[in-house]
């Protein structure tokens, strides 16, 4: 049957050449951004796919934060639209997408224990009102947020991202950690509670551990949502050293010269943590896909 | 959101516990549940409903004062040929990126279903997009997309199919197509991923049947696998359609909903009237007009699931 075989091979062969198309597409974005941000800028105007010299002159202006951006003649001065604040910014970003990562899993997972454990009035109502929530767009809680701050004495500060990131990222974790609780069987506990366990040695011992892979599902997608969120900190923040990346590095269009060489590696530098997390968990982020609900 | 515990809470398993447990079950329930109705009806609920309450009021900046003024901001919106244009270009782009969406993440989940080697790695691979911020994309496509000095007219000027340089960003037409190439680019991965777990759930027996009846590739898609997709097509549309609607960063970030105002949906449009016009007023009405969209959205929803599962 050397036809069947034959056959088979060019389907093969064909499958093999849509993937890679298809690979290329979709990695050629990122891979043109790390290529530009090799080159040196007197190469920049002149299209190469290939650098012809390979210099990591950008990511030393972005990681030592030397205040040398603007040149003199540009209008701007190293400390209105300045990349030596990069670190600060990516610090800023961590820290808070860490700090409303850590709140928004444990009030949701505590919360979402209660709801399926025991009986609550209006309790089938709750996924729905998740699902309702993290529909809604930011663009419609940020500014009552943005008022409810600014006497708070919140305002420009830090942790006024962190309240503000809640508000989305709370919806959503109720509803993953939902489903995720839900699914966990009730048959060990119920053993556990026979045996003459508490209720609360029941919830540390035996439904967390159960819980960790919806767990950690749950915090790389509320990690990302808040690294990526550029609309509350945009609102919310002022002052150029508190910024989040997303609104520090769109301050760099600012210039009348754009420095692609530079915003390439700021680019690069902030898709880095994802990606880092990306191939830590990607088993456990299929999880999450599949209990059906991603923010996007 | 959550209405709190009463006094109704009670355990659905044997209240065997032990005498040492210092809490009842309806307390720890209570606990359990506090820090979230706290936070949620601080930050979720409130933000929410006071969105709404500001439709109906205006506001002026820099003064605590809301002065009650009925539906005259829905008037305002009703009234703005702005409001108008941004309307239909959100239909415009939610339309496009979603039909293209639709037909890439199916015909690239069909290839990612065929059983080659090393098939994970390029299943991996497709996911990425959705991770990538919004911003790195934007600065991406600002750099791809830049007329002169750009790789996406270098390549098309080296094929000569362009006779002048297309100006991605700052003509009117070329700049809605970039911000949907982005929309399309970052989630379509989303519907692959949605598609995918349905084809592997799909029997393979069904397809092996059809094939020994002697139904070639083409009539086995069509009359085998795609009728299998309809469920997990409606639902991804849906949900796709509505948050593709409402979308901000896709395209401010890009465009900044120029040039002029030709790229604005009502995201945007709810954005500069808020900060550039300082409404607040006119852009909470924005938002409820984009809320009621959500929810008649998420009711249709609703009534589709129910009517796939009859």
């Amino acid at each position: 049957m050397i036809t069947r075989r034959t056959r088979r091979r060019v389907r093969a062969a064909l499958v093999y050449a849509g993937l890679l198309s298809i690979t290329l597409v979709t990695c050629f974005p990122l891979l043109w951004a790390a290529l530009t941000s090799l080159r040196p800028t007197d190469e920049m105007l002149r299209v190469r796919l290939l650098p012809e010299r390979v210099t990591l002159a950008h990511y030393r202006a972005l990681l030592a934060g030397r205040p040398m951006y603007f040149e003199a003649g540009s209008g701007y001065t190293a400390s209105t639209v300045p990349a030596q604040h990069f670190l600060a910014w990516f610090a800023n970003s961590v820290l808070v997408s860490v700090a409303t990562t850590l709140i928004s899993v444990a009030v949701s997972t505590l919360a979402a224990y209660s709801f399926t454990r025991f009986r609550f009035p209006g309790q089938s109502l709750v996924p729905y009102f998740s699902l309702l929530g993290y529909m809604v767009p930011s663009i419609v809680y940020v500014f009552p947020l943005f008022l409810l701050i600014v006497p708070l004495g919140l305002a420009d500060r830090l942790p006024s991202l962190v309240l503000g990131y809640l508000s989305i990222t709370l919806p959503f974790c109720m509803w993953l950690m939902w489903a995720f609780l839900r699914s966990v069987p009730l048959e060990v506990e119920e053993a556990a509670l026979i045996d003459g366990a508490s209720r609360f040695q029941v919830f540390r011992l035996i439904v967390l551990p159960l819980a960790v892979p919806g767990i950690i599902a749950t915090a790389i997608f509320s990690f990302i949502v808040c690294w990526n969120d550029y609309l509350i900190a945009r609102i919310f923040m002022n002052s150029i050293t508190q910024l989040p990346l997303t609104v520090g590095v769109m301050h760099f269009f600012e210039g009348v010269h754009v420095d692609w060489g530079l915003m390439m590696a700021a680019a690069v530098l902030m898709t880095l943590p994802l990606a880092g997390l990306f191939m830590l968990v990607q088993r456990h982020l299929i999880v999450g896909f599949g209990a059906g609900a991603v923010k996007g | 959101m959550t209405t709190p515990a009463r006094s109704s809470v009670s355990g659905h398993v044997p209240p065997a516990r032990s005498a040492r447990s210092a809490l009842s079950d309806r307390q720890l329930g209570v606990l359990f549940l506090l820090p979230f109705v706290v936070v949620a009806t601080l930050f979720v609920v409130y933000p929410a409903a006071e969105s709404i309450r500001l439709a109906f009021y205006s506001k002026l900046p820099f003064r605590p004062r809301l002065t009650f003024v009925g539906l005259d901001n829905f008037r305002y919106l009703l009234d703005d040929p702005v409001f108008r244009a941004a309307a239909l270009q959100a239909v415009v782009w939610t339309g496009a990126s979603i039909v293209l969406q639709t037909v890439c993440g199916v015909a690239i989940a069909l290839l990612l279903n065929q059983a080659v080697r090393g098939i994970h790695v390029f299943r991996g691979l497709l996911l990425f997009p959705y991770m990538v911020p919004t911003v790195v994309i934007a600065l991406v496509w600002r750099w791809m997309f830049n007329p002169e000095f750009g790789i996406v007219n270098a390549s098309l000027r080296a094929t000569g199919l362009v006779a002048r340089d297309i100006y991605w960003l700052s003509d009117p037409r070329w700049a809605m197509v970039s911000t949907i190439l982005l929309n399309v680019w970052k989630f379509t991965p989303f519907v692959v991923i949605c598609v995918l777990a349905r084809l592997q759930s799909i029997p393979p027996e069904l397809d092996e049947a059809a094939q020994v009846d002697g139904a070639g590739a083409w009539q086995r898609l069509r009359y085998i696998t795609l009728p299998q997709l309809r469920t997990v097509l409606v639902v991804v549309i849906v949900f796709r359609t509505i948050w593709t609607f409402n979308k901000f960063e896709e395209i401010y970030l890009l465009t900044r909903g120029g040039p002029g105002t030709s790229t604005f949906n009502l995201a945007v449009y709810a954005f500069e009237q808020a900060t550039a016009n300082l409404r607040l007023g006119v852009a909470a009405a924005t938002g409820v007009t984009m809320l009621t969209f959500l929810f008649a959205g998420s009711v249709l929803y609703l009534w589709l699931l129910r009517r796939e599962d009859t």
